[in-house]
Formats: structure tokens, sequence, C-alpha cells
């Protein structure tokens, strides 16, 4: 960069200007965002203006003007002194962006600074050892040679408060200029910049004393076309709100008549003009053209205020509106990725001017949680606004109004923890309400106390609403595909179900089996399994995974293979189940446990032996038809992961008779309701049996389910129904006993 | 507490189960009503993550209007109680009809859980919690 900034390679110095022309002051600005790289621009900047005071310094001493080529040199050199001071203050404004009516009030303040120094230095030494009207300045007339020190002084500080005015005026109108910029815009308002530069520069050789040529005036009525052009870019100002319109107008006028003031030769600053002249002519015409760019930017936009200061809260409604149907029509698409619809929401509001920083945070009851939660966030991260704000207090007091709620002076509030810095001065809450639903709210803020107006709120309203029904349809959506996701994941999980079920049923002398499983329209958890341990006894297990869908098939694999493996190692019922309530215990969700109950049946002995973790009793029926309900104390799987459930598990040995039906089922055959209500419950379950008592186990099975079908009036079940049914006849094994 | 203790806010209105809050002393109380499944879930999780967020560990869930329970309801018991207890607090359940008590029973709650017939009893047992750690 600082090559590039030396005269003397042309072919660098080439590029430097093309990057100037095409990506204007982004280049410098990239380099000066380097604290070195600025630091050598002041230095570069003092060494000129100290270069140039020398100069007329040199000047005064010997009396005599320099020769022309060096009084061109340090035209050069002051010229290029300037220069970096206008990218210098341009990198610096930048950082610090200003609202249009900031822009104008300190515009006027350093426009009367400027003034009031240039005054102050002008009226000290008006006269002073000079004679004539002509040398009132303290320049020799004919020469133009400083006939004084106090006139160099003098010449250099009022030529360089001028062009620093002229160069704030310049970089800070041109945010103004370039709101909503465009292409065209952006192109007129550097040719205007560059038409200007180079309309000083035509004057750089020329005496002042000598008229403007053709070429100069050619210059000019460019100059003045593009300063026209752009002084009717006011399009910030419609989007002002009343106050800072009326404010607008009144900075207008008096920085108008301050400009005209200090710009007319008759004005509050004399004369001034010939020290810059004197010091040079270029800079000179640079601050003329400059400043009368100010003043007539200043009086379009005073009539541009004027005019539009009726029509503010109609324009802001009608904003708000056109906001919102824009989004709504935007949103349609955006409906698929909730995360996008939140940040369109939260956008538009900055986007239209009508805040500065806003946020959106939603109470999902469905996400397990009433606290809210901010979603999104525009113009600072999500995560800082739970560090400025109390978004849950905020919230809840939008939740018990329901209505938009201002907070005024925001700093003063003890809900929010503003640090110096936050840009929160005022905050606008609004409730995003569809359906009678509170879904969320809308929070935008400005850094101003007191910022938002009736309007505001009005226009704020309107769009809270759309984006409520938004918010409501894109949830609508995901509902629907949550379901069509579900369904698919539970067919699998009914795939995997009907597969692990057993596909044969064991076969035994003196005991019949049957046993089937219907699963719900929503997969529950429930299996049943049997294992012959050798030629007399028969493990049997029921169980049920609290929970549906895929996850539930999965523990059920897992018991499965539990079963599988660990039932021919462990002695006893009681010994599988702690068991399986270990190996189970690692895997299980803290939400999640398993009823089982499982069984050896000794068909040679004719002995039951059973235990229960949670699961529903097993029902004993005689061939007499007593029945008992067999209820061993255990815990669920799962529900204690220590000693407790080993401590508490109980097992009871029961002897059979011929004829016996052992019933073990899940709680969706007791559980099941009919169209009333009503369970099906233990009782009935209990009756039924002992009227089918006598049948064989497959027909006994088939007519109670046939009864418990007639009970419910329907085909589609709440939970899985598991029904197994071991009926042992003792006689047959007898006969095959006494046979061998 | 402060902000929060209004007499009866109640969340859940689009199924035929809710919660409701209230409030004794530094006991949150959950009333539960209609039928608890894996539908209606999601409203008692909310509410036991309200009294989390709000350091209430100490509740009772009352359970007099409370007609069905699935295993799905009783999961979220089992997810939340381990941590209040671990608080300090408990989940104490209180007021259950036959039907669903049996629910419980069947899967040996009443061994892992403060389950009395009646809300006092419930108030009275954790005054009695309280009273035994001062003395302790």
């Amino acid at each position: 960069m600082k090559e590039a900034l030396s005269p003397g390679k042309s072919p660098v110095a080439n590029h430097f200007t093309n990057r100037i022309l095409q990506s204007g002051q982004g280049y410098i600005d990239a380099a000066l965002r380097n604290r070195g790289q600025r630091v050598a621009f002041i230095v570069a900047a003092l060494i000129c203006f100290f270069l140039s005071v020398a100069f007329n310094v040199v000047e005064w001493v010997s009396g005599a003007p320099w020769h022309a080529a060096v009084n061109f040199a340090y035209q050069l050199v002051a010229i290029t002194g300037f220069v970096l001071v206008w990218f210098l203050l341009s990198y610096f404004l930048k950082q610090r962006p200003a609202s249009p009516l900031k822009t104008f009030w300190t515009t006027l303040l350093v426009a009367l600074l400027s003034a009031g120094v240039i005054g102050l230095m002008i009226g000290i030494t008006t006269a002073e050892n000079v004679e004539g009207d002509a040398a009132v300045l303290g320049f020799e007339y004919d020469t133009g040679v400083p006939l004084t020190f106090a006139t160099v002084v003098k010449m250099h500080v009022v030529s360089s408060l001028r062009v620093l005015l002229a160069f704030y005026l310049l970089l800070r109108f041109q945010d103004l200029v370039l709101f909503k910029r465009t292409k065209q815009s952006q192109r007129n308002w550097y040719l205007m910049l560059i038409s200007m530069g180079v309309f000083s520069l035509l004057f750089i050789l020329k005496d002042p004393a000598e008229d403007p040529g053709i070429v100069q005036y050619i210059g000019l009525t460019l100059v003045v076309i593009l300063m026209i052009l752009n002084a009717f870019r006011v399009s910030w100002i419609v989007f002002l709100s009343f106050r800072a319109k009326a404010a607008g107008v009144g900075f207008s006028i008096l920085l108008i008549l301050l400009l005209l003031a200090s710009l007319s030769p008759d004005g509050i600053l004399p004369a001034h003009f010939m020290y810059i002249r004197h010091a040079s002519y270029p800079l000179e015409q640079f601050t003329l053209a400059a400043l009368t760019f100010g003043l007539l930017y200043c009086v379009t936009s005073f009539l541009f205020l004027i005019f539009h200061l009726p029509t503010t809260g109609d324009f802001r409604r009608k904003t708000g509106e056109i906001t919102a149907m824009y989004s709504l029509t935007n949103l349609v698409n955006q409906a698929f990725d909730p995360d996008k619809l939140h940040l369109t929401i939260t956008k538009t509001p900055v986007d239209t001017g009508t805040a500065q920083m806003a946020w959106l945070a939603i109470a999902d009851e469905r996400s397990g949680s009433l606290r809210p939660q901010v979603v999104a966030a525009w113009k600072t991260p999500t995560e800082d606004i739970e560090t400025m704000v109390d978004v849950a207090a905020l919230y809840e007091e939008l939740a018990a109004r329901r209505e938009p709620v201002v907070l005024d002076e925001a700093p003063a509030d003890r809900r929010i923890r503003k640090k110096p810095g936050d840009p929160i001065g005022t905050i606008l809450m609004t409730p995003l309400i569809t359906r009678d639903r509170l879904l969320g709210g809308l929070f935008v803020a400005k850094d101003v106390v007191q910022g938002f107006e009736e309007d505001d709120v009005e226009s704020i309203s309107v769009y809270a609403a759309q984006a409520a029904i938004a918010l409501d349809n894109a949830r609508l959506f995901e509902e629907q595909l949550e379901r069509e996701r579900l369904s698919r994941e539970l067919d699998i999980a009914r795939e995997v179900q009907q597969r692990l079920l057993p596909h044969d049923l064991p076969k035994m002398e003196g005991l019949a089996v049957a046993a089937s499983s219907i699963p719900a329209h929503e997969v529950g958890g429930d299996y049943y399994d049997f294992l012959e341990l050798d030629e007399e006894r028969l493990a049997f297990i029921v169980a049920d995974v609290s929970g549906k869908g895929t996850s539930a098939a999965f523990y059920m694999a897992e018991l499965q293979g539990i079963f599988r493996s660990t039932t021919r190692m462990a002695p006893s019922p009681t010994d599988f189940l702690e068991q399986a309530n270990l190996a189970l215990s690692s895997t299980l969700e803290r939400h999640v446990f398993v009823s089982v109950i499982y069984g050896v049946i000794d068909v040679r002995k004719g002995e039951l032996t059973l235990a229960r973790a949670g699961h529903c009793p097993a029902i004993l029926i005689s061939r007499e038809g007593a029945g008992r309900l067999i209820r061993p104390q255990g815990l669920g799987l799962g529900l204690d992961r220590g000693g407790r459930f080993r401590d508490v598990l109980e097992e009871e040995h029961i002897p059979l008779q011929p004829g016996d039906t052992v019933t073990v089922y899940t709680d969706g055959v007791v559980e099941s309701r009919n169209s009333e209500g009503t369970e099906y419950g233990y009782e009935r379950l209990l009756e039924a049996l002992k009227a089918l008592r006598k049948k064989e186990a497959s027909a006994l099975h088939e007519a109670l389910l046939a009864d418990l079908h007639d009970y419910l009036g329907r085909t589609e079940y709440d939970d899985d129904m598991t029904l197994v049914v071991l009926k042992w006849d003792g006689t047959k094994n007898h006969t095959k006993r006494s046979a061998t | 507490m402060g902000r929060h203790e209004k007499p009866h806010e109640t969340i859940g209105n689009m199924s035929n189960f809710s919660v409701g809050f209230r409030a004794e002393a530094h006991i949150r109380i959950l009333d539960l009503k209609g039928e608890l499944d894996a539908h209606t879930v999601s409203e008692l999780e909310a509410a036991l993550q309200k009294c989390r967020e709000d350091k209430n560990h100490h509740i009772i869930v009352n359970g007099e209007h409370l007609q069905y329970i699935s295993s799905a309801g009783l999961g979220v018991f089992m997810a939340y109680i381990e941590e209040m207890r671990e608080a300090g607090g408990d989940i104490k359940i209180a007021g259950l009809q036959a039907n669903v008590f049996n629910i419980f029973d069947l899967l040996g709650f009443p061994l892992l859980f403060d389950i009395v017939e009646a809300e006092e009893e419930a108030i009275r047992k954790f005054d009695a919690d309280r009273n035994e750690k001062n003395d302790s």
C-alpha cells in the first residue's frame, strides 16, 4: 500500500487509481483496518501538512514567491495530505455509522465549530502592520506572498478546518444519498466525488487573479449536474418517524442558514476563502463545491421532510402491511425450514427500518419446556440475547397481557441487563397469536429511549399477526411431516416385532400351548417367547416394554437376546429376572421400563415356578373352575437399578393339577376399553376363562380373543394385546410315564 | 416463586388431559386430570420441567381426577424422581383412584414412591422430612 501511494511508480499508481475507481474506498478501507497502516497514513498526512506550512514560512521569510515548479510540487503535497485525511476520516466515520438525524446535527455542530474557530482566527489579527484594502488579509498584493507568520498560520488552520468540514459533510451525507443504494445511485455519487476532485485539480496551475477558462466552466457544469442528481436521493426520509421528521426539518433549516452564511462572501466569515485560496486554489474550489452540495442537499431534504411530514402515519401502516404481505408470500416457501422462517420473521422489522434489532422467542410446550427459547435474532447473535435481557420475565408479561407492550425506558427496566454498548434503548414486544393460542413473542429494539411511536406499534402489530399465521402453518406442516415419519417408523417397528416373536410353538408332552400377539395401530413393545430348557421343563416369558415405536422394538430385541442367552444358565425365575434387570438397566433410557412375567413349567412334576417383574398377574384356572391371580411381588425391569430390585423380588411355586390352565397376557388385554370407555378388566377375564376352561388350549385361546373382540366392538386396538395360554394335562403325561 | 404464584394456571387444552399448578408453601402441587398416555404425556413432562427450571423440587402429584395412566405416563415419574431426590426434594403421589393405583401397584411403584391417599398426608410427610433434615 505504501509503495502504491508513492507517485514515482506509475504502473502501481495506475493500478491504484483503477482500484479506486473500481471498488471505491473498499480497497483503502481494507488497508486501513490494519492499525500500522492507519498510523502510516496519519504520519504521511502530518508530513504533508508540515511541508506545506514550511513552504509558506520560507516564502514569508524570503519575501519572494517560489518558482512555479516548486509551487506545483507544493500544491501536490498539500492535496496529497488532504486525500490521505479523506480516507482516514472515511474509515473512522464508517466505524461509527449515524442515523439521518445524527448526521444532520453532527454536521451542524462541526460547521458551527469550524465557523467559530475560523471567525476567531480571522478576527484576532485583522490588520497587522499592513495598509490598504488589498493587503488587509496579510498577503502582498502582486505576488500573494504572506506578509506575516500569523498569515501563514491562518492560511493553514482556516483551510484545514474548511476542508475537514467539507469532508465530514460529504462522508456523512454519503450514507444518506446511498440509503437503499442501487448500482446507479452509487455510480452517480462516486462520479460526483470524482468530478469534484477533477474540477478542483483544474485550478492547480491557475492564477487566482485570472478568470477561470472554458475548461473550468465545463467542469463546473458537470459537477453541478451531478450535484443536482445526487441531491434528490432523499429516500431515507420516508422511513423516519413523525418526531424524527420534525427534528429533521429544524436541523436542516439551521444547517441551510449556517452554510449560506459561511458560503456568502459577505456572511459571517468575510474573506476566509482568500486564505484557503492562497493556501491552495484547488482546495478552495473543492470546499466550495462540497459545501454548495451540502447546502443543496439540505434544501431538498428540508422540502421533502416538509412534504412527507403529514403522511408519516399512513406510510408506516402501509409499510407494515406491505412487509407482512411480502413476508407472507415469501414465507410459504420457508415453511419447510423453521429456522429460516424464524429468521425471516425476525429480520423483516429491521430490514424495513422500523427497528434496529429484533429477536423471536417461542415457548413450545411440545418441546417439553414452557420456558421461552430465543430461536432467532437479527443484528445481534442469538446467544447474546439471554445475556442482555431476561427473556423469560419479558415473555411472561407478554403472555399475561397478550397485546403489544412498549418498554420506553428499557435501560431502567430491571429485566434488561444492559451493559454499556448494548444497543437497547426501547423494546417493543408483540405477542404472536393465532387461533387464540400464544405461539411466541416478537421483540424489536431501538438504541434510543422512547424510540417507538404509535404508528410503529401499529405496523408491527399488523406484521405480527401475519407472522403468527405463518408460524402456525409451519407448525401444522411440521406436525404432518412428523406424523408421516412416525407412521413409517411404526411400520418398521411392527415388522421387527413380528420377526422377534416365535414362529413355532413348543411341543411338549402333556402341555398344550397357544399364543398370539396382536399389534396395535401404534406398535407397543409386547413380547412373548418360549424355550425348552430340557425335555421336562419349558420356560416362557411375556413382556411389555413401555413406550412405542422403534425404541420399544429395539428394547424388545434386546430382551429377546437376554431371554435366549440367559435362560438356560439361570437356575430359577428370580435369577433370570435379576440378570435381565442388570443387563437392561445399562441400556434402558431413564423413563423406559419393562414389565415381565417369567415362568418355568415342569411337565413331569407338574409344577409351575413363577416370578413377576411389574407385570400383570398370571391366572390359574383349575378344571373344576377355581380361579386365582398369581401375583408374586416384583418391580418392573429398569425401575430400580440397584439392590432394591433383588430384595423385593419373590418367586412362587405352584403345584399343578391335571387340566389346569395358566394364562399370561399383557395389559393390552385387561385395559382395552369398549366404546363406552369401560375396561375389559380382570373380573371379566377371570369369568371368561372359567367359562372356557374345558376347551383345548388353542380353542380356549381363540374363544377368549373372540370374547374380547365382541366386547370391544372393533378391530383397532390402543395397545398391543398378547395372550398366552398353557394347559397342563397330567393324565396324558401320566399315561406316557406308565407306558415307559 | 414470586410472579409464578398465580392460583391456577393450566396447560394443555387440546386433549382430555390437563395439569394444574398450585403452590402450598414450598411445595408445588400438580393436579392431574383426565387420561395420561403417550399422547398427553408431554404436558406432564412440561410441567415437571417447569418445576425443575423454577428449582421446585418438592412436588405432590394429585391424582384425584386422573382416570387412566399408561406406561408412558409412568415413565415420566421415573425420569424425574432421581433428580428431584438428588436435589433434596421428592415426588409424592396422592389421591389415586383404585384402578389407577392398581396400575402403579402392578409395576411396584409403591416400593419406590411415596404414594399416599390424601394430599394433606403428602404435605405432612414433606414437613416431616424437612424437620428430620433440620434435626440431623
